[in-house]
C-alpha cells in the first residue's frame, strides 16, 4: 500500500544526487533513513475509539450492576501477591496462622490479639497445604516466633502435585522471588478489588463462565470438581468473614454445601497406574508428610519457636465424610505424636464443640469471634503463656 | 514487567504522557532510556550484571567500530562480543532454567513451558537483549550500517522497552534511523498503536492463556496413555496458544511503539497458512528467521553452494535455532525436525518444479494442511519436557494407544476446535495481505464492535493470566 514515506523517502533521497554532502540523518547512522514505516489504516480512528470507550464503560457497569444484583460484593482476591505482603509482615517472634480455610474464616484476629498480646499474621490459605509454609517459616532462620497450625487431614497430607500443595508452594515461591512490577501491581489491584464486584479471580472470569456453559460431557472425561462461589470477604490482613447471604439458611448454603461433598471425596486411582500400586505409593507420600512435618517442627523448636496445632469446627454432611475418610486417629493423633506438640480437638472441648457451620465447613463472622475468644485459654496453655 | 498487568498500564499511561509532553528531543530519548531500565527492573538485582556486561561489551564494539571498521582489533573485539554474548545469555537462560525448574536435570513435567510457573524472571529477555546489540555490532561489521556516534541512541535501540522482553528481534539499522528526527504525534497512529495492543492482549490473555492454555497443559501433564483424539487437541491446542501467546507479545509491542512514533516490522504473518516450510518460516518469528538467514545461513554460503552443502546448511541453522530456545535436547529435535522439515521441501521442490498442476486451490490446500501437520508434530517436542513424554504423544497422535484415557470435556474440545479453526479460517482470509489492509475494508461498525468486544473480553478475564512463554528465551 503506498504511503507517505515513499514521497518522503524520496525527498530524502533526492538532495544526495546533487550534493557531495549527504544529509545529517545519513551521515550519522548510515543508508537510506526510515527503511520501514508501518501503513496506518486510513480510519476515522477518533469517533472509533471514542465509540469504543463508551461501549467498554457501558458494559463494564452493567456487568458490574449484575454481579451485585445476584449477591456478588467486593473483596480482595487470594493471590500469592496478597499472600506474599502478609507473609512480608512476619517478624522474628511474630505470631502466625498457617493452615487452610478454616484457619481464616474461624480465628479473629482482633479477639487472639487481646488473648494473646500480638496481632497474628494470617497466613492460612483457602484450599492450601499447611507443610509449604510450615517448612518456609521453618527454614527461615530468623523466625522463632509461634505458629498456629489449622489442620484439616485431606489437605494436610495431600501429596506433591495436587492442588492444595501447588497453591501452598506457589505463594511460598512467589514471596521469595516476588518482583517489584508484582508487588506494585497487587498495590493497585487492592483498591480496585476492595470496590469492584466482579473482581474475582477465580469466579466471574472468562474462564470460569465458560467453564459453566451447560454442555454435557463424554464419558471419563476427567472434570475438575466445583469451587465454591462466593461466599466470604477478605481483608488486607487476609481475614476471611463469611458473607451473611452464606450465613443465612437458603439456596448458596445448600449449594456450598453440596459442592464441599465431591470436593472432600478422594479422587478415584488413574487408570493407568495399577489401584495397589497407587496406593501404596498414596501411602508412602503420607509417611513422608508426617515425616517431613515432624522435622520442620523439630527444625522450628531448636530456634526457640512453638507450634500448636488446632482441629476447627465442621458440621454435618461433611464431618460426616471427614471422619469416615480421615479418621481422627490416621492423621490427627499421628501428626501430634510425631511431632509431640500440643494439639486441640474442638470436639475435645464442650464450649468448643457446640459451634454449627452453616455450609458445613467455616463458622459464620460472628461466631468465628465468640469462637476465638473460647479458644484463647486453650492456646495459652497449650503455649505455656 | 507483563503487558498484561496492571503496572504496565499505569507505568505506560505515565511513559505516554511524559513523553509527548517533553519538547526536547534529546529528553524524550533519555526518558525513554530510563523508562526502558525501569521495565526490566534492571537497576537491581542479578540482571545489572549483565546489563552492565551487555552495555560495555556493546559500548567497547561500538567505540571500536567506530574508531575504524575492518581492523585487525575491531575484528578481535566483534569476534569476542560474537562469542560472548550468546554465552553469556545462555549461562543466565540455564540459571533461569535452574531457578524455576526448568533446567533439564530438573524439570518437572508440568512445569515445562507451563506459564504459570514462571515466577522468577529477574533475566527475561536477556537473549532479545543480546540479539538487538549483536545486529548493531554484526551490520556494522559487514559494512552495512555506519556506527552511532551517540551512546545514549545505541542503548536506546538495544534497551527499547516495548521489544525488549520477547522480541521481536529490531535490528539497529532498522531502528537507529528512527532516532534521528522527532516523530510527530499523530492521534490516527497513536490510536491504531492501541487498537494493536488490544489485539495482542486479547490474543494473549483471552486465546492463549483462557481458551487453549488449561487444554495444553492437561494433555501435555497427562502420565497416562492417551487417544488419539485428546492428543491431536493437545498439540493443535498447544499450537494455538503459542501462536496467540508470542504474535501476542509482538503485536502489543508493534502498538506500544507505535504509541510512541517508533515502526517495528511485523513477526508474525498468519504462519498456519504457509504452504510449505520455507513459506511457514516466512511468516512465523520473522526477525528471528530473518536474523539466521542473514547472519548464519548467509555467511555459511546460503543456497550458493552445493545442493548437499545448502542442505546441510539448512539443518546446522535450524539446529541452532533450536538450542536458543533452552539448553534441552527436545528443542534441538525441534531444530533438527524444522532443518529436516526445510531440505525436504527443496527436495520436493525440485521434483514437482514444471508440474502445472501443483499450483492449483487444492494442492494449495493440501500443502498447508500438511504444514500445519508437520509443524504439529514438531511442537510435541518444543513442548514436551522429555522424550517419555514426546513419544507419549506421538504414540497417541498414532494410534499407538487405541485403549488410552479420554480426558478432555466436551467443552475443552469444542473451545480448541473452535479457536483452531478460527484461527485457520483468518491465516488463510489473510495470508497475502495484512491486517491494516483488512480493517481498511471493514465496515466501520464492525471495526468497533470488534475493538470493543475484544477490550471488555480482557476486562472480564481480570488480567489472571500467565508469564508470556517467550519470556524464558
Amino acid at each position: 500500500m503506498p504511503s507517505s514515506t515513499s514521497n518522503f523517502k524520496r525527498k530524502l533521497r533526492l538532495p544526495r544526487l546533487f550534493f557531495s554532502t549527504p544529509p545529517e540523518i545519513e551521515r550519522v547512522h548510515g543508508g537510506p533513513p526510515l527503511e520501514y514505516e508501518r501503513p496506518i489504516p486510513e480510519v476515522p480512528s477518533r469517533g472509533i475509539a471514542t465509540v469504543v470507550v463508551l461501549m467498554v464503560i457501558a458494559a463494564t457497569c452493567a456487568w458490574e450492576f449484575y454481579c451485585r444484583s445476584i449477591g456478588y460484593g467486593p473483596t480482595l482476591n487470594d493471590g500469592e501477591d496478597l499472600w506474599t505482603s502478609a507473609r512480608r509482615r512476619v517478624k522474628p517472634d511474630s505470631i502466625v496462622v498457617i493452615g487452610d480455610s478454616r484457619g481464616w474464616f474461624d480465628l479473629d484476629l482482633d479477639e487472639l490479639q487481646k488473648g494473646l498480646g500480638k496481632r497474628p499474621v494470617q497466613l492460612a490459605m483457602g484450599g492450601g497445604c499447611a507443610y509449604p509454609v510450615l517448612a518456609d517459616l521453618a527454614n527461615d532462620e530468623n523466625f522463632h516466633g509461634t505458629i498456629i497450625c489449622s489442620v484439616v487431614p485431606r489437605l494436610f497430607v495431600a501429596p506433591p502435585g495436587t492442588p492444595p500443595m501447588e497453591r501452598a508452594e506457589k505463594a511460598v515461591r512467589r514471596s521469595h522471588t516476588q518482583t517489584p512490577a508484582q508487588r506494585v501491581s497487587q498495590y493497585l489491584a487492592m483498591p480496585l478489588e476492595e470496590h469492584v464486584a466482579f473482581l474475582k479471580q477465580e469466579e466471574l472470569t472468562l474462564d470460569d463462565l465458560v467453564k459453566r456453559l451447560p454442555i454435557p460431557n463424554r464419558p471419563y472425561a476427567l472434570v475438575s470438581p466445583r469451587i465454591p462461589p462466593y461466599f466470604g470477604t477478605l481483608d488486607r490482613e487476609r481475614r476471611a468473614r463469611m458473607i451473611e447471604g452464606c450465613a443465612q439458611p437458603g439456596k448458596l448454603q445448600t449449594t456450598i454445601q453440596q459442592i464441599w461433598l465431591p470436593l472432600f471425596t478422594p479422587p478415584p486411582p488413574p487408570t493407568y497406574i495399577p489401584k495397589e500400586e497407587f496406593a501404596k505409593r498414596m501411602g508412602q507420600a503420607i509417611e513422608q508428610r508426617f515425616h517431613d512435618v515432624a522435622a520442620a517442627v523439630q527444625k522450628l523448636r531448636s530456634r526457640g519457636g512453638k507450634i500448636v496445632f488446632v482441629r476447627l469446627p465442621h458440621s454435618g454432611g461433611l464431618k460426616a465424610l471427614e471422619d469416615r475418610e480421615t479418621p481422627r486417629a490416621a492423621v490427627w493423633d499421628r501428626v501430634i505424636k510425631d511431632t509431640a506438640a500440643p494439639g486441640i480437638y474442638y470436639e475435645d472441648f464442650p464450649e468448643l464443640a457446640g459451634f454449627n457451620c452453616p455450609e458445613w465447613s467455616h463458622l459464620s463472622a460472628g461466631d468465628s469471634v465468640e469462637f476465638s475468644k473460647r479458644l484463647i485459654p486453650h492456646l495459652r496453655a497449650a503455649l505455656q503463656m | 514487567m507483563l503487558f498484561n498487568s496492571l503496572t504496565f498500564v499505569v507505568f505506560f499511561v505515565v511513559v505516554v504522557t511524559a513523553y509527548w509532553s517533553m519538547r526536547s528531543w534529546n529528553a524524550r530519548k533519555n526518558f525513554l532510556v530510563v523508562a526502558s531500565y525501569i521495565f526490566l527492573r534492571r537497576v537491581e538485582s542479578a540482571i545489572r550484571g549483565a546489563a552492565l556486561f551487555h552495555d560495555g561489551n556493546g559500548f567497547l564494539a561500538w567505540q571500536t567500530n567506530c574508531q575504524g571498521q575492518g581492523t585487525p582489533f575491531a575484528a578481535r573485539v566483534v569476534g569476542w562480543q560474537r562469542l560472548h554474548e550468546p554465552e553469556h545469555a545462555r549461562v543466565f537462560q540455564i540459571r533461569e532454567l535452574s531457578a524455576a525448574k526448568f533446567s533439564v536435570a530438573a524439570r518437572a513435567p508440568r512445569n515445562h513451558l507451563s506459564t504459570t510457573a514462571f515466577g522468577h524472571s529477574s533475566a527475561v529477555g536477556i537473549s532479545f537483549y543480546t540479539f538487538h546489540s549483536l545486529s548493531y555490532t554484526l551490520d556494522i561489521y559487514r559494512g552495512v550500517l555506519k556506527p552511532t556516534k551517540s551512546l545514549r541512541d545505541f542503548i536506546l535501540a538495544v534497551s527499547f522497552f516495548p521489544q525488549l522482553v520477547a522480541g521481536p528481534i529490531v535490528r539497529a539499522g532498522d531502528f537507529l534511523p528512527q532516532l534521528v528526527r522527532p516523530p510527530a504525534l499523530r492521534a490516527g497512529q497513536f490510536l491504531w498503536g492501541l487498537l494493536l495492543m488490544t489485539l495482542g492482549l486479547f490474543e494473549k490473555i483471552v486465546l492463549a492463556d483462557t481458551m487453549l492454555s488449561g487444554s495444553a497443559d492437561r494433555i501435555f501433564g497427562y502420565a497416562g496413555p492417551l487417544v488419539a483424539l485428546d492428543s491431536w487437541l493437545g498439540v493443535m491446542a498447544f499450537a494455538g496458544q503459542i501462536f496467540f501467546d508470542f504474535a501476542g507479545y509482538s503485536t502489543c509491542a508493534i502498538g506500544a511503539a507505535l504509541c510512541l512514533g517508533f515502526h517495528l516490522k511485523d513477526n508474525f504473518r498468519f504462519p498456519y497458512a504457509a504452504i510449505g516450510f520455507s513459506d511457514f518460516w516466512r511468516r512465523w518469528h520473522i526477525s528471528l528467521s530473518t536474523f539466521l538467514r542473514d547472519y548464519l545461513y548467509i555467511p555459511l554460503g546460503g543456497n550458493q553452494v552445493r545442493p548437499v552443502r545448502a542442505a546441510t546448511n539448512l539443518v546446522i541453522v535450524m539446529f541452532l535455532g533450536g538450542l536458543w530456545h533452552g539448553a534441552a535436547w527436545t528443542f534441538v529435535v525441534w531444530g533438527l525436525l524444522h532443518g529436516s522439515y526445510l531440505v525436504v521441501e527443496r527436495v520436493i521442490r525440485v521434483l514437482f518444479e514444471n508440474r502445472a498442476r501443483t499450483n492449483n486451490l487444492a494442492t494449495r490446500l493440501l500443502g498447508g494442511f500438511a504444514t500445519y501437520a508437520a509443524v504439529c508434530i514438531a511442537w510435541v517436542f518444543f513442548r514436551a519436557s522429555d522424550f517419555t513424554i514426546a513419544a507419549r504423544m506421538l504414540g497417541g497422535m498414532f494410534g499407538g494407544h487405541p485403549h488410552g484415557d479420554a480426558i478432555l470435556t466436551t467443552r475443552e474440545m469444542l473451545q480448541i476446535a473452535l479457536v483452531t479453526a478460527g484461527m485457520i479460517l483468518v491465516h488463510w482470509s489473510l495470508r497475502d495481505s495484512n491486517i491494516e489492509t483488512a480493517v481498511m475494508r471493514l465496515p466501520r461498525w464492525i471495526v468497533t464492535a470488534v475493538w470493543a468486544f475484544m477490550a471488555c473480553a480482557i476486562i472480564l478475564t481480570q488480567g489472571n493470566s500467565n508469564a508470556f512463554i517467550y519470556f524464558q528465551f
